[in-house]
């Protein structure tokens, strides 16, 4: 069985692409060897996504792995491909998890159902001008990022990977709020990530 | 069109889920109304997502492997919360505001200012709906922690600026400000406030006592 992961000499594109072929399968065969392709590719970064908030938590990252991998097989047929790339969706997947375990955790309120904050975005995409655009940014990202200055990457890790807050961010790094914000804009601005108003 | 939209240091910690929930909540409502922001958030996820893929695997064991496909036939059963997609309520509100805001339980805060309470977040933050009569003024007040507002409904002015349906407006300790809604309608608005507002006005500088003893008091 031949594997998706970054060998050599496989472009970026070309796994997205290849990734894209294995959900298709998944949402209208109900194919479970494509799945299981999918699950050598995903799990393994899943886990590195919750061990990077929770260093040394296996157990955690194995829940969050599954928890993700499962609502991948179930929800498989609400993946738009034209939408995003297969990693943009599986990332939402996690972050939302992530929530959930917070929530239950007392860090977040449990007043409030997180569901309808982060789900709704997801239904209703932006037009299909900007949608050709989203093709282009998302290649760009992937070279983007390997060039940041390595303070503006470390801000990003600890916003995204560690899921911290930019006031813990400013605490763990020893540096004023200010610059932590002014970190992220930069990165951002590197990237031209972001539409110009 | 919205003219005031989150900074893009919020809208990436919203992408990477590290807000509180409540100011999660008031950027939602913004997304809904916001094209330009919807797709900035895209972009973002994407980030998001190469970052994770950057990570080095952390090799998944066979035993959570074959865990996960003993469960792929498993039945599921998940409720979906009811949404009404014609309300005026934004969707992410409705968790709160199943109805209208006119069934909500409002408080009169002054002549021309109503408030209901929809929740407190885990940090103490409060989140209400704010109900201003058009023409109505807020006293001059300043904030002693960030004040997140969503302008759903009708439009105000201050010092800096003038802001309409969709707006995403955010006041901290270093402004002080005396919103006045315009004189055509009244304005909804969604506000998060991390810690009580001082009133600066000599008139109402007496208000604040009472204002601290509510916002702790829940």
């Amino acid at each position: 069985m031949s594997t998706v992961s970054s060998k050599a000499g496989v472009s970026n594109a070309e796994r997205n692409a290849r990734l894209k072929q294995l959900m298709a399968k998944v949402a209208e065969d109900r194919d479970k060897l494509a799945f299981e392709q999918l699950f050598d590719h995903f799990a393994p970064l899943l886990r590195s996504y919750s061990l990077a908030r929770e260093p040394g938590a296996a157990l955690l990252a194995d829940e969050l792995a599954q928890e993700v991998m499962i609502k991948v097989w179930n929800k498989a047929h609400t993946y738009k491909p034209d939408m995003a790339a297969v990693s943009t969706w599986i990332f939402t997947l996690a972050r939302n998890s992530r929530i959930d375990y917070l929530r239950r955790n007392g860090r977040f309120s449990t007043e409030i159902d997180p569901t309808e904050i982060f789900n709704n975005m997801e239904d209703e995409g932006p037009d299909p001008f900007q949608l050709a655009q989203q093709q282009r940014v998302e290649s760009k990202i992937h070279e983007g990022l390997k060039q940041l200055p390595i303070e503006q990457a470390q801000v990003l890790a600890k916003v995204y990977l560690e899921g911290k807050s930019h006031q813990e961010t400013s605490d763990e790094l020893g540096l004023p709020l200010g610059t932590v914000k002014s970190r992220v804009r930069l990165a951002l601005q590197k990237l031209e990530l972001l539409l110009k108003r | 069109m919205a003219n005031h939209h989150p900074a893009p240091e919020l809208l990436a910690a919203f992408s990477a889920g590290s807000l509180q929930l409540s100011h999660a909540l008031c950027i939602s409502t913004h997304l809904e109304h916001c094209d330009e922001c919807r797709s900035n958030l895209m972009r973002l996820n994407s980030m998001g997502a190469n970052l994770m893929e950057e990570l080095k695997p952390a090799k998944a064991s066979e035993n959570l492997k074959s865990s996960v496909l003993s469960m792929l036939d498993d039945e599921v059963t998940e409720a979906t919360p009811v949404i009404n997609r014609d309300s005026r309520v934004p969707r992410a509100l409705q968790q709160f505001i199943p109805d209208d805001y006119d069934s909500l339980q409002w408080h009169r805060v002054s002549p021309s200012i109503q408030a209901a309470r929809l929740c407190t977040d885990s940090n103490g933050s409060k989140v209400e709906m704010l109900r201003i009569k058009p023409g109505g003024q807020v006293p001059s007040h300043t904030h002693t922690g960030d004040e997140y507002t969503m302008l759903l409904e009708g439009s105000f002015s201050d010092e800096s600026g003038v802001y309409k349906e969709g707006d995403f407006v955010v006041r901290d300790g270093r402004h002080k400000h005396k919103p006045m809604v315009t004189e055509d309608r009244e304005c909804i608005c969604l506000t998060v406030t991390d810690a009580p507002i001082e009133f600066t006005g000599f008139f109402t500088r007496w208000l604040n006592p009472i204002l601290r003893r509510d916002h702790f008091a829940h």
